[in-house]
């Protein structure tokens, strides 16, 4: 860790960096934010999500004193209004969107343009301005361009030059407006890396951010967004629930834990057709049903499942598309109780599918089930004698089941529902 | 070259330049209908600014030189310096490589200026008031279509252009109207003042315009920085420390100040603020830190040049104003359609 790109960090338990209070602007007497209330603090890597037009950029620059709303903003306790743009310069640093440049400037030459609010204008850049911009082009792994001309980079160097000029701004207060927008992932992840290090060393990031699934990766905080108001502000899990999305993106998300990654995670439904009258009932476990499960709920099916035991990942699966599924104790078989449950679901719906899953005893008596059904559709996508670990006995009802079911492979799933 | 460190880049350029201008100063001297050899021209220069004291000199040829053509030559590096380095600055103020100081109704306030300056008669009391009734009249036209962009405390480029236009247009028909009564004597004086002549330029001309000119030019020289940011864009600038819009205004009244009173005494010689910065910038590259003295360089060089040209031809000079606009207006042209086909800015 640079502690001179850093900073010391050390807050001291002094007051917010940055607090918003009723901010309203207008563009010829159209509202473009409405109320907007938060404070800030150092440490915080704050992503602005919504969709296109909520105000995230336009908010940015009310912060940064672009724009002139009404209202109260306030950094370090002093109003920014009563500052000048030189001053606030050297409190806040920001990468606008379009980033593109068009005269031959040199990389350096750039990166020293962040230093700006620090000269005066008989006083030039000193060797310790250029130390600065050094420290800061290494930092984002441009020293190396130090001399090319920033119209002849890739999108991709010149963002992280123009990072390295914010960095020599070296301001508390950094805002990132859509940062990625121009860069392909590798750079977007370095990016937001580079972002998220700098708020773990006590700078304050806020930062309008296209991508949600990147936003919940590396911000501290999530404050989203709608037609200019604060729809929801907290940490990513408070803030990415179903409602949110809904409510501000329009979209019928499912929203869950990601198992792989540990973080809130969420599936946008593609669907829009109804099956409302089809009822579906799955079996299936070790996560063979999750996919399944899915595709019907899209589909719009009414959706019935089990038995999983505990722990099992169809089991959370099913709880987050939020649908009925029945569940036994694990490592143990299928007791009486669960069964007969089971077949009663099996019975209810209109058609049951046996997912491509793995049989032992535990789970053996899901087949007895399955025969319950007023039509079976089994996916196979492998070999059922290399699924079978009950010595044949589960091979034999599965075989027995075949006779009277629907066989296809779980990417021809869609052609019979 | 244009990787080089900016101050690298001013140390090679500007010495180089000098030295030009220099080579320039001394042929523009040496030549004409009395030829002097260049070797005597600079001594009888030399000798006049007391640095050499040589009473071997022949006397017709050191009044020809010091008293008619040197002033001649010094209004035309000033003129020249202040006239390319404002074009570099409002090229940089506009984002434009269009731009130039005419844009901002310059020449036209200072033309009708100059008409009222004959018509009224003022213009033949004193040598100085017609450079200062053309002066009052560019002050006072920029100040109206600045006004006349305002917008919320901003100025607008585009509407600054538009209505630059529009307001020329106007001036110029109220100073066509006024020229269309005046007798054949007052429409040959503006006449000739338009084209830009430096015939007849004295030791009073110089005096009048070289302080103002290098104290300008030293002002805008220390907005280098301010422009380079402004290059980034408006909001970026902003970000970064600048009051863009201060800046702006501050730049705009400066310029149309060193515009005036260059104008003022020459005439509007026309193309020098918009070619000379641009093919500077070809070499020297965007930073204003460079682009404006290396600009004002290559202005005073070129209108020497240029009246160096037009002394040439036996039968009567022809006005320097009349050479800058046979050289600038092809070179405009290119530069519309590559522009065009490149699709730049305009």
């Amino acid at each position: 860790m640079n502690p001179e790109i850093f900073g010391n960090g050390s807050t001291g338990g002094r007051a917010r960096l940055l607090r918003i209070e009723n901010l309203n602007y207008h563009i010829d007497g159209v509202p473009i934010l409405k109320d907007i209330s938060f404070e800030a603090d150092k440490k915080e890597f704050i992503g602005l999500i919504g969709p296109n037009g909520a105000g995230k950029t336009t908010l940015l620059k009310c912060i940064n004193g672009i724009n002139k709303g009404t209202g109260c903003i306030e950094l370090d306790g002093t109003d920014i209004r009563t500052l000048n743009n030189r001053q606030i310069a050297s409190k806040i640093a920001m990468l606008h969107q379009d980033t593109t440049v068009t005269f031959p400037f040199t990389v350096m030459d750039i990166v020293l343009t962040g230093r700006y609010h620090k000269l005066g204008r008989f006083r030039p850049e000193t060797t310790e301005d250029y130390a600065v911009a050094r420290r800061c082009m290494e930092y984002t792994d441009t020293l190396k361009l130090e001399n090319r001309l920033i119209n002849t980079l890739s999108g991709g160097e010149r963002q992280r030059a123009l990072f390295a000029r914010v960095l020599a701004q070296e301001t508390d207060l950094i805002l990132l407006d859509e940062p990625s927008a121009s860069l392909d992932i590798a750079y977007e992840e370095q990016l937001f890396k580079y972002a998220r290090e700098l708020s773990d060393n006590g700078k304050a990031v806020i930062a309008a951010v296209h991508d949600l699934k990147t936003a919940v990766r590396y911000c501290t905080r999530l404050i989203m967004m709608k037609e200019g108001r604060i729809i929801a502000d907290g940490s990513p899990e408070s803030v990415i629930t179903r409602e949110n999305l809904r409510s501000s993106y329009g979209v019928d998300a499912i929203v869950y834990r990601n198992r792989v990654t540990g973080l809130v995670d969420f599936h946008i439904s593609g669907g829009s057709r109804s099956r409302k009258d089809l009822s579906v009932h799955v079996i299936g476990g070790g996560g063979s049903a999750c996919g399944v499960i899915r595709q019907l709920f899209e589909a719009g099916c009414r959706i019935t499942a089990g038995v999983f035991p505990h722990g099992d990942s169809d089991l959370s699966c099913a709880d987050i598309f939020g649908i009925r599924a029945l569940a036994c104790r694990p490592f143990s078989e299928i007791d009486d109780n669960s069964l007969k449950e089971n077949i009663e679901l099996v019975k209810a719906a209109d058609m049951t599918i046996l997912c491509d899953m793995p049989f032992g005893l535990q789970n053996i008596r899901n087949l007895e089930a399955a025969a319950y059904a007023s039509e079976l559709i089994i996916i196979e996508d492998t070999d059922p004698r290399n699924r079978d670990f009950t010595g044949g006995k589960a091979l034999e009802l599965y075989n027995g089941l075949k006779k009277r079911a629907v066989v296809v492979d779980s990417a021809r799933l869609h052609e019979v529902i | 070259m244009n990787n080089l460190n900016v101050y690298k880049k001013m140390g090679i350029m500007l010495p180089a330049m000098f030295l030009l201008l220099l080579f320039t100063i001394i042929a523009a001297v040496a030549l004409g209908a009395v030829y002097v050899p260049l070797g005597r021209s600079f001594r009888i220069i030399l000798d006049n600014i007391g640095l050499i004291d040589d009473p071997a000199l022949p006397q017709e040829q050191v009044s020809i030189i010091f008293r008619v053509r040197l002033p001649r030559v010094i209004v035309a590096c000033v003129a020249g310096a202040a006239l390319s380095a404002c074009g570099a600055v409002m090229q940089g103020l506009f984002r434009n490589p269009m731009a130039d100081p005419g844009v901002l109704g310059v020449s036209s306030g200072a033309g009708l200026g100059a008409i009222i300056a004959i018509t009224t008669g003022f213009a033949a009391r004193s040598i100085y008031t017609m450079p200062l009734f053309a002066a009052v009249g560019a002050l006072c036209t920029v100040t109206l279509i600045y006004l006349l962009a305002l917008r919320k405390g901003k100025i607008a480029p585009l509407t600054l252009i538009l209505s630059g236009i529009a307001v020329s247009t106007f001036i110029g028909a109220v100073t066509q109207f006024i020229l269309i009564r005046s007798n054949t004597y007052e429409v040959r004086r503006y006449v000739f003042w338009t084209m830009g002549g430096l015939s007849g330029m004295m030791w009073e001309q110089v005096r009048l315009i070289t302080f103002p000119v290098l104290v300008l030019l030293a002002v805008l020289m220390m907005f280098s920085r301010e422009l380079n940011l402004l290059q980034l864009g408006e909001e970026e600038a902003q970000s970064l420390g600048l009051e863009p819009s201060r800046t702006r205004k501050l730049l705009l009244l400066f310029t149309s100040l060193i515009t005036a009173v260059a104008i003022s005494v020459c005439g509007p010689v026309s193309f020098v603020g918009l070619i000379v910065p641009h093919m500077v910038r070809l070499i020297a590259g965007p930073d204003h830190r460079l682009l404006i003295p290396a600009s004002a360089l290559g202005g005073a060089i070129f209108l020497t040049g240029c009246d160096i040209l037009g002394r040439l031809p036996a039968d009567g000079e022809i006005h320097v104003g009349i050479i800058t606009a046979i050289l600038g207006a092809p070179y405009f042209l290119y530069l519309l359609i590559r522009t065009r086909r490149v699709g730049g800015a305009f």
